[in-house]
């Protein structure tokens, strides 16, 4: 009798053990995060703020699209009785469609890539990241195309791709899996980008990564949607 | 006896009931402050998107200012073939500027990057890269590694030579010192690279970092060509 009351004491003390203790850390981790609390609140308002900039924006660049169309027209009906300004417009055209300032049709290739969504590696390297992006650029670039977009996000000289946390940003926009990359350019570049080593090579068979890469005869690449900026440099005569 | 033993055993049953029930409702607590701070982890992210729009408004407004004021005198010279002829004149310096196919000058930063005598201190084409995508991301207008210019589609590549690398931009051979220069806000681009544990200067110890005034930086070598990308036809509204 005696030993069984023991038993019972013996259960009941660990039983009240364990609750106190899961009682415990559960304060401590609700204690740490009181203070962050008052986020919501704040972000309800940053929230509204961030969506009533971008409709300003989204009309003020409506408005600068048809400025430009207006200014295209003006010039053409200022020039057209000359020779060497139809010549230099044409080059202005041609620098424009350069820099990613128009929408543009042509053949070229199409890269999809894809998170491994089952894999067997750590999480580190099945997951496309931004030095990926970057390097199929640099390879493509190096096989000639003309026009880049990531995820509708058109490659201009003042692009950056980033990684914040698990986010890639394009053009300081979030782009997510998959990533379509198109490319306007010779559609032959195909077998360069795809050959045995390359780094499209690499990512699928040391990384396991799900890329494609496909021709097409005709690739629509959407005009960048900001403006490129020379604010702090000037032209050496 | 038999009925104190009861008593024991209600009271007991109580305190479990009680202790169970404390623990679920904090764990319902824990669990709901768990997500205020994954918003609160957001809010940061939405400051910088709000920040970002922002930015993107002030440029276009601006841009939008000017294309309005080109507008105004192609108008006004409308009769005049000449005056028009040099309006465009500027408008094509102004685009050729901005891709890299004049040279320019303006304040910026100088980075002195060299190969390390060690297995993980030299220089590679994908450092490189991700030196150029930083300068990028920090707003930098004109960027040149050993007086190569860095256009919209400059390739930084890697080829190897009887077991010896060699760094190509442009296709033009560039070897170690290797000197970027950079121009830009020159607080910014001091800042962005130079920031604790992330910036590219801080990570790499064979990179310093000066402040410059009156950076001079040639222009790109070479002529673009565009021979695929064709201009979309634009769809009307």
């Amino acid at each position: 009798m005696k030993k069984q009351k023991t038993q019972i004491a013996i259960t009941l003390g660990i039983m009240c053990f364990v609750l106190v203790l899961g009682i415990g850390i559960q304060l401590r981790t609700t204690q740490n995060l009181v203070s962050t609390a008052g986020g919501t609140y704040r972000e309800n308002g940053l929230r509204d703020e961030v969506l009533r900039w971008k409709e300003q924006y989204d009309r003020i660049y409506e408005n600068l699209e048809n400025a430009e169309q207006q200014l295209e027209k003006e010039r053409q009906v200022s020039i057209s009785s000359d020779d060497n300004s139809v010549e230099k417009q044409e080059e202005l055209k041609k620098i424009n469609t350069y820099l990613g300032l128009t929408d543009v049709v042509g053949e070229g290739v199409i890269i999809t890539l894809r998170d491994n969504t089952n894999s067997m590696l750590g999480i580190a390297d099945d997951i496309v990241h931004d030095a990926d992006l970057r390097e199929i650029l640099n390879e493509l670039k190096n096989n000639g195309v003309e026009a880049i977009s990531i995820n509708g996000q058109r490659i201009v000289p003042s692009t950056a791709i980033t990684c914040a946390g698990t986010v890639i940003q394009v053009n300081n926009e979030i782009v997510g899996s998959p990533f379509v990359i198109k490319a306007i350019g010779n559609q032959n570049m195909i077998d360069n980008l795809t050959r045995s080593g390359g780094f499209i090579y690499l990512l699928v068979n040391k990384y396991g990564l799900d890329v494609k890469v496909e021709k097409s005869d005709k690739i629509k690449i959407e005009k960048y949607t900001g403006v490129l900026t020379n604010k702090y440099i000037t032209t050496v005569e | 006896m038999k009925k104190g033993k009861g008593i024991m055993t209600a009271t007991i049953g109580l305190i479990c009931f009680v202790l169970a029930y404390v623990m679920f409702m904090q764990f319902r607590t824990v669990e709901e402050t768990n997500i205020t701070q994954i918003e609160n982890m957001r809010e940061t992210e939405l400051s910088e998107t709000l920040a970002s729009w922002k930015e993107k408004y002030q440029e276009t407004a601006e841009k939008l200012e000017e294309t309005n004021l080109k507008l105004q005198e192609y108008k006004q010279k409308r009769e005049s073939n000449q005056e028009a002829s040099e309006l465009l004149n500027k408008e094509l310096t102004q685009a050729q500027t901005i891709a890299g196919l004049t040279d320019v000058k303006g304040n910026g930063i100088i980075i002195n990057y060299y190969d390390e005598d060690t297995e993980i201190g030299k220089v590679t084409n994908s450092n490189l890269i991700e030196l150029v995508n930083e300068l990028r991301l920090a707003g930098a207008e004109a960027i040149s590694i050993n007086d190569q210019r860095i256009i919209n589609m400059s390739d930084i590549i890697n080829i190897n030579v009887e077991g010896e690398d060699f760094i190509l931009v442009n296709t033009k051979r560039v070897t170690s010192p290797y000197t970027i220069k950079a121009i830009g806000d020159q607080k910014y681009l001091e800042s962005a690279l130079t920031t604790k544990t992330i910036g590219f200067v801080t990570r790499h110890p064979n990179a310093t970092l000066e402040k410059r005034n009156n950076i001079v930086i040639n222009k790109y070598n070479g002529n673009i060509k565009i021979k695929y990308a064709n201009n979309a036809v634009k769809e009307e509204k």
